[in-house]
């Protein structure tokens, strides 16, 4: 018996065909506002939402409404004047009987009711909301997954109004356009490298897959022009999350680099407590600042925040402690404190520009110190704080103010040692999402992140806080870590769906080779049913899923003849320092997920597998 | 050369010339694989390099004294001192390249 096999269509792929389906379906039918065809969750990872579609006879705006659990929780839209109406459905609410209207512009309307099942199936999504309708208004609250559990969107009320159910994680942010860009749902690398990002429509709609050769991780950001910037790495290097692209918004190419180590030297950085040689900055955020044309990349495994050209690359500022930094990049590159009530970020994320050139982050805070005074002053998650933070420079006398900051005295109970972002939306008006928070089976706050902290039956939640003139205005608490909030409507005035095929741009990387070959010729037997092992093919790559134990010596071939590639397949857990993602670990050890692209490969290829002493079969042909 | 050793036959060969102390278990498959490649790197550098095996599990002391925390564990020795030190299983051109850089 060889092993399982499964061609898996894309996901573009599968939308588009479920897309033309409806649309013949309305083609042959006579739908109308008072007998429309409804689609729920069309598109397959969007399962409060639907599609409705219906004519009328003359060309009319037709506003849809979900009705809301109270009033202002109603979420409403006006569509602009047409005669056959495609139409999305948002903010439907999950285990529900919802009623929604179609009501046409000074004419005729019906209420239509869409049974949506319980998209949690009975898991509890939300501790509370604490707001009021009239600030937060037809607004959700998005969260966007650090773990299992996935994204998600809330209304003042608490409920859930929106969810994506395929793991797109990482940032989410809206678009210009109207669509929301994220993280794809395809894995290309553990711990949580994406192959690239979606631009996609609230429904589920997948527009664009941007692929990137060396993956998607942490963030993106939208420049003026709509092209995309993107953290990356280059997968062939030793080192990881220490490069960004600008992406082509139309063609997916890419634009422009910015190798780190181009403007910093790994061996000279100062680190932080949870710094490793491979992942030696660990890139959680880049802003674009029109004002300097400069890009500003957080790094998480350096405490800094560093702010280079546009154009040239050059280093322009450093904002950290700056124990343990050469003297030379002291005294060039690093700002003195000035004023009362000043301190350090550590291990921060998000940071952004304000309007007027300050620095905001979430200071995660987490050892509190810099590594080279870690045996003296590093910080027990007890004793420890995380706060969102504000910072005036000025780059003339290389100057530093604190101007603002929010959630030090909250202590421990707002303590996330990993993700968490800040939003700017006016001058003394911020969200501050403190979504790593974790405490240990016997209820203290956690050393361990996220991930790990549940592994070992800890209690996690992730606390999302706005502020208007340090008053606050909301505070939401779900169970479960979320990597950033996001607060946008479901609707917007652009195009809320556009119909018509995804587009696949881009390409994945060349997948890293292990140069050493194990002398072994096939033992002609195909691999044991043991290993569990299943092979998914996709257009631009495929996936061998299997189980080993502890110690085995594994290595995955594809052979054509005299080329060999070889895969190594590691049996030993790895340590994950810095798991700021923790959606694709699995709880059994023993499996593995290797992912190997096309790109580079040509024809028809064996796979085999080689388990301690023997080369087995597959009975699989990858065709390239 | 490439062998395997035991504590006393380490500290007899440690000192001499560059030598890459393999800190390495039979319980753990990235090491099995570090087995091949090392024989790769011995090809490279004949002569010029010893490369020792040490277990890990066997040679508790000798672990100890190099605060050796996992394995797999590589530790470049020239003369006795150690230069450089990689941990987890690593492809050839890494070792290559960490070799020349001290030879």
């Amino acid at each position: 018996m060889g092993v399982n096999y499964t061609l898996e269509k894309h996901l573009i792929d599968r939308q588009y065909e479920a897309e033309q389906a409806m649309l013949k379906e309305f083609e042959a039918g006579n739908y109308t506002i008072q007998n429309p065809l409804v689609k729920y969750n069309l598109y397959e990872i969007s399962p409060l939402s639907a599609v409705v579609c219906f004519e009328t006879e003359e060309e009319t705006a037709v506003t849809i409404t979900v009705f809301g659990k109270t009033k202002q929780a109603d979420m409403s839209h006006t569509f602009p004047k047409a005669k056959k109406h495609v139409l999305p459905v948002l903010g439907l609410y999950s285990d529900y009987a919802n009623k929604v209207e179609i009501r046409a512009y000074r004419g005729e309307s019906n209420v239509i009711t869409i049974d949506v099942p319980d998209v949690y199936e009975g898991k509890k999504v939300i501790h509370y909301m604490d707001t009021t309708p009239e600030y937060l208004q037809d607004n959700v609250i998005l969260v966007s997954p650090a773990g299992e559990d996935l994204a998600s969107a809330f209304d003042y009320a608490g409920d859930a109004r929106w969810h994506m159910n395929v793991a797109c994680v990482f940032d989410v942010k809206r678009l210009k356009n109207g669509n929301l860009i994220m993280g794809s749902s395809r894995l290309l690398k553990m711990p949580y490298y994406m192959s690239g990002l979606y631009e996609i429509s609230p429904c589920g709609k997948i527009y664009k897959e941007f692929r990137v050769p060396g993956g998607y991780h942490h963030d993106e950001f939208e420049m003026e022009d709509g092209n995309l910037l993107c953290l990356t790495e280059d997968l062939e290097s030793d080192t990881v999350e220490d490069m960004c692209i600008l992406l082509d918004r139309n063609t997916g190419e890419i634009l422009k680099t910015w190798d780190y180590k181009k403007f910093l030297d790994p061996k000279t950085v100062s680190h932080s407590g949870s710094w490793s040689e491979e992942d030696w900055f660990h890139n959680n955020a880049v802003w674009y600042d029109k004002n300097t044309n400069s890009l500003t990349f957080s790094g998480r495994h350096i405490d800094s925040m560093v702010n280079i050209d546009f154009e040239t690359g050059e280093l322009n500022w450093i904002i950290g402690d700056p124990a343990g930094w050469p003297q030379e990049m002291v005294d060039k590159y690093f700002f003195k404190p000035v004023g009362n009530n000043f301190g350090w970020q550590y291990e921060q994320h998000a940071n952004v520009i304000t309007p007027n050139g300050d620095v905001m982050c979430f200071d995660n805070h987490h050892y509190g110190c810099k590594q080279v005074d870690r045996d003296v002053k590093n910080i027990a998650a007890k004793d420890n704080y995380s706060r969102g933070v504000r910072y005036r420079i000025n780059t003339k006398d290389m100057t530093i103010e604190q101007v603002w900051e929010y959630g030090k005295d909250k202590g421990a109970e707002f303590f996330s040692p990993y993700i968490c972002n800040v939003e700017y939306y006016n001058e003394g008006h911020y969200m501050v999402h403190s979504g790593g928070i974790a405490y240990d089976q016997d209820g203290n706050p956690s050393e361990a992140l996220g991930a790990f902290a549940k592994d070992m039956g800890g209690d996690l939640h992730s606390i999302t806080v706005e502020v208007c003139d340090n008053k606050k205005k909301l505070e939401m608490d779900c169970p479960g870590n979320y990597y950033r909030a996001e607060k946008l409507k479901l609707y917007t005035d652009g195009i809320n769906l556009e119909l018509g095929k995804g587009q696949l741009l881009g390409e994945m990387g060349h997948t890293k080779e292990f140069d050493t070959d194990i002398p072994m010729e096939s033992c002609g037997e195909m691999l044991p049913e043991i290993y569990n092992a299943r092979i998914v093919e996709e257009v631009d790559r495929f996936t061998f899923f299997s189980r080993f134990e502890k110690g085995q010596l594994v290595m995955m071939l594809l052979e054509q003849g005299d080329e060999v590639h070889r895969y190594y397949i590691s049996t030993t857990a790895v340590a994950y320092l810095a798991m700021c993602c923790g959606t694709f670990l699995d709880s059994d050890e023993r499996n593995t997920k290797t992912s190997v692209n096309k790109t580079g490969l040509k024809g028809t290829y064996d796979v085999r597998v080689i388990v301690d002493d023997k080369k087995y079969e597959t009975g699989v042909q990858i065709h390239c | 050369m490439l062998k395997e050793v035991n504590s006393v036959e380490f500290k007899e060969l440690a000192d001499k010339g560059l030598v890459l102390a393999d800190f390495f278990s039979t319980t753990c498959g990235p090491c099995k694989m570090l087995g091949f490649v090392l024989k790769d790197v011995e090809k490279e550098f004949g002569d010029d390099l010893t490369i020792l095996k040490v277990d890990f599990d066997q040679n508790k002391e000798l672990t100890a004294e190099y605060s050796v925390a996992g394995y797999p564990t590589l530790i470049l020795l020239k003369d006795g001192v150690e230069v450089k030190r990689l941990q987890g299983l690593q492809q050839k051109p890494m070792i290559v390249n960490m070799v020349k850089e001290a030879l």
